[in-house]
């Protein structure tokens, strides 16, 4: 099951319809389990956005989660990440790989002329597929093609490539064993 | 007075107990000892290591150690270079699939880190192409994982900003800059090839369930029959055309298999009274289908989507 938590407001019909495209791309089940607030102490003054590491890791919720349950925090708020060998580029979510907590944002989604449902279901699609081990995709149409290149706005369909669908059903299978 | 256990030599004397390693075919590992285990009724020196994205064991014959490929995970100077690496783009990528098999394979077991970025490298530059095969896309998502899990190792840092850093290497976003250098920022690459999607939300009706849900219920049927024929007309490139009898047999067996293959896409679009799918972009002639494809592998793939478990009613529920 995948748990959506939401830090920030969004309109009922974009939320349902991230649950839709998220059943649809792994074939597990997708629900609203409530609210919740991003961390404070994850804000970084610096770049005036929140830690996606920090966030994920020290939010205080009460979602229990059982076998191979996934929990994503959808929020508003922009994201950055630890500064890597590539210095810092655009962040739209972090995921704990083959963990179970992810989180996604969907600033800066109108900047790329994205529908908000489309935009957060694609970013939403991505993360849960890194919380399954799965690993940027060269096709463009795949969800876990990277979010900044051209395809991500080109492309509106939240779906898998074919290598990377079965790649999840082998993980969803192996994890709810 | 207390005696120095003399601590087991590993390989050519460079790894050590503790050592986090490289397997190429596992990923980053501890070494955890080196023991003698008791196989086939022979006593056989055995190098035992963790791996550490599941804790699973894995043991090693303490004389093929270097032989497998196992070496320490790279520094931060290493890595760095991988980063120089990597921003360089590739534009001349190895089209013969012959000599990128055999290259490719030598790479990943004794080229070290170097090797497994030439072939990430190597198969991303050739994905800007055309699609990749499907054993190449398999290696292609191998060499991502072996170098994700050693950038995240070697530098500290959690494996989706290794991965996010990689990328911003190979797909640099706008503005990324590389040493003061600015790279030029990611074009669309061509997609793979063309599978149904519907792109009506109301298609993701949940009744859909039992032949798989609205767009994706399509994707496990349609890019199979499309990147099948790309896989096949590329290793099948320098092959002997069949003798007239053998090609009679396979034209026969392949018209056999027809109405199984149409049957396999036409369900979920039968049942949503759609235009018929896209044809594939080169479909593969019937007779390489028959000869390479058998028939069990049809069924095994069309069952995986009726499996899904249902959740709408809990979804809704509590909403």
């Amino acid at each position: 099951m995948i748990r959506l938590v939401t830090l920030s407001e969004f309109p009922p019909d974009v939320i349902d319809f991230v649950s839709r495209r998220l059943h649809a791309a792994y074939g597990m089940g997708s629900e609203l389990e409530g609210e919740g607030e991003i961390p404070s102490a994850a804000f970084d003054d610096e770049h005036s956005a929140y830690d996606a590491v920090k966030a994920v890791e020290e939010m205080d919720d009460d979602v229990t989660l059982y076998a191979d349950d996934k929990i994503l925090y959808l929020t508003s708020e922009p994201l950055t990440a630890a500064e890597g060998p590539m210095g810092r580029g655009p962040v739209d979510g972090y995921a704990q790989y083959g963990g179970g907590k992810a989180i996604v944002t969907s600033h800066g989604l109108s900047d790329k002329g994205v529908p908000l449902d489309v935009g957060l279901a694609k970013r939403a699609a991505h993360y849960v597929g890194h919380l399954w081990d799965l690993h940027h995709c060269f096709d463009p149409r795949c969800v876990m093609h990277p979010g900044w290149s051209p395809g991500f706005a080109a492309y509106p369909e939240v779906a898998l490539c074919l290598f990377d669908r079965e790649k999840s059903e082998r993980k969803i299978k192996l994890g709810s064993s | 007075m207390a005696t120095k256990i003399p601590e087991p030599v590993i390989g050519d004397g460079s790894l050590h107990v503790g050592d986090r390693v490289v397997y190429p075919n596992q990923g980053i590992c501890r070494i955890t000892g080196v023991e003698t285990k008791q196989i086939a009724g022979q006593n056989w020196e055995v190098v035992t290591l963790s791996r550490e994205e599941d804790g699973a064991t894995v043991m090693v014959p303490k004389g093929k150690v270097m032989g497998i490929g196992l070496r320490k995970v790279a520094d931060v100077a290493a890595i760095d270079r991988v980063f120089d690496e990597l921003s360089t783009p590739n534009t001349d990528p190895q089209l013969d699939w012959k000599v990128r098999h055999r290259e490719n394979a030598d790479r990943m077991t004794g080229g070290g880190l170097f090797g497994t970025v030439e072939v990430l490298k190597g198969l991303h530059a050739l994905s800007r192409v055309r699609p990749l095969p499907q054993k190449e896309r398999e290696l292609y998502d191998n060499a991502r994982h072996l170098l994700v899990g050693e950038i995240a190792a070697a530098m500290n840092i959690p494996l989706h900003v290794a991965e996010d850093n990689l990328d911003y290497a190979l797909w640099p976003p706008e503005g990324m800059k590389r040493k003061g250098r600015p790279l030029p920022p990611a074009t669309l690459g061509p997609p793979s090839p063309a599978r149904v999607v519907t792109g009506d939300d109301d298609d993701l009706g949940f009744e859909d369930e039992e032949l798989g849900t609205g767009e994706t219920a399509v994707v496990p049927g349609a890019p199979a029959a499309a990147e099948q024929p790309e896989e096949e007309s590329d290793e099948e490139e320098e092959k002997p055309v069949p003798a007239p009898a053998a090609k009679k047999a396979v034209e026969k067996a392949a018209e056999k298999e027809k109405p199984k293959a149409a049957h396999r896409h036409e369900a979920p679009a039968a049942k949503k009274q759609k235009p018929s799918h896209p044809p594939a972009k080169k479909p593969a002639p019937p007779k390489k289908a028959a000869a390479k494809k058998p028939a069990a592998k049809h069924p095994a793939k069309k069952a995986a989507p009726a499996k899904r478990p249902a959740a709408k009613a809990s979804a809704k529920g509590k909403r």
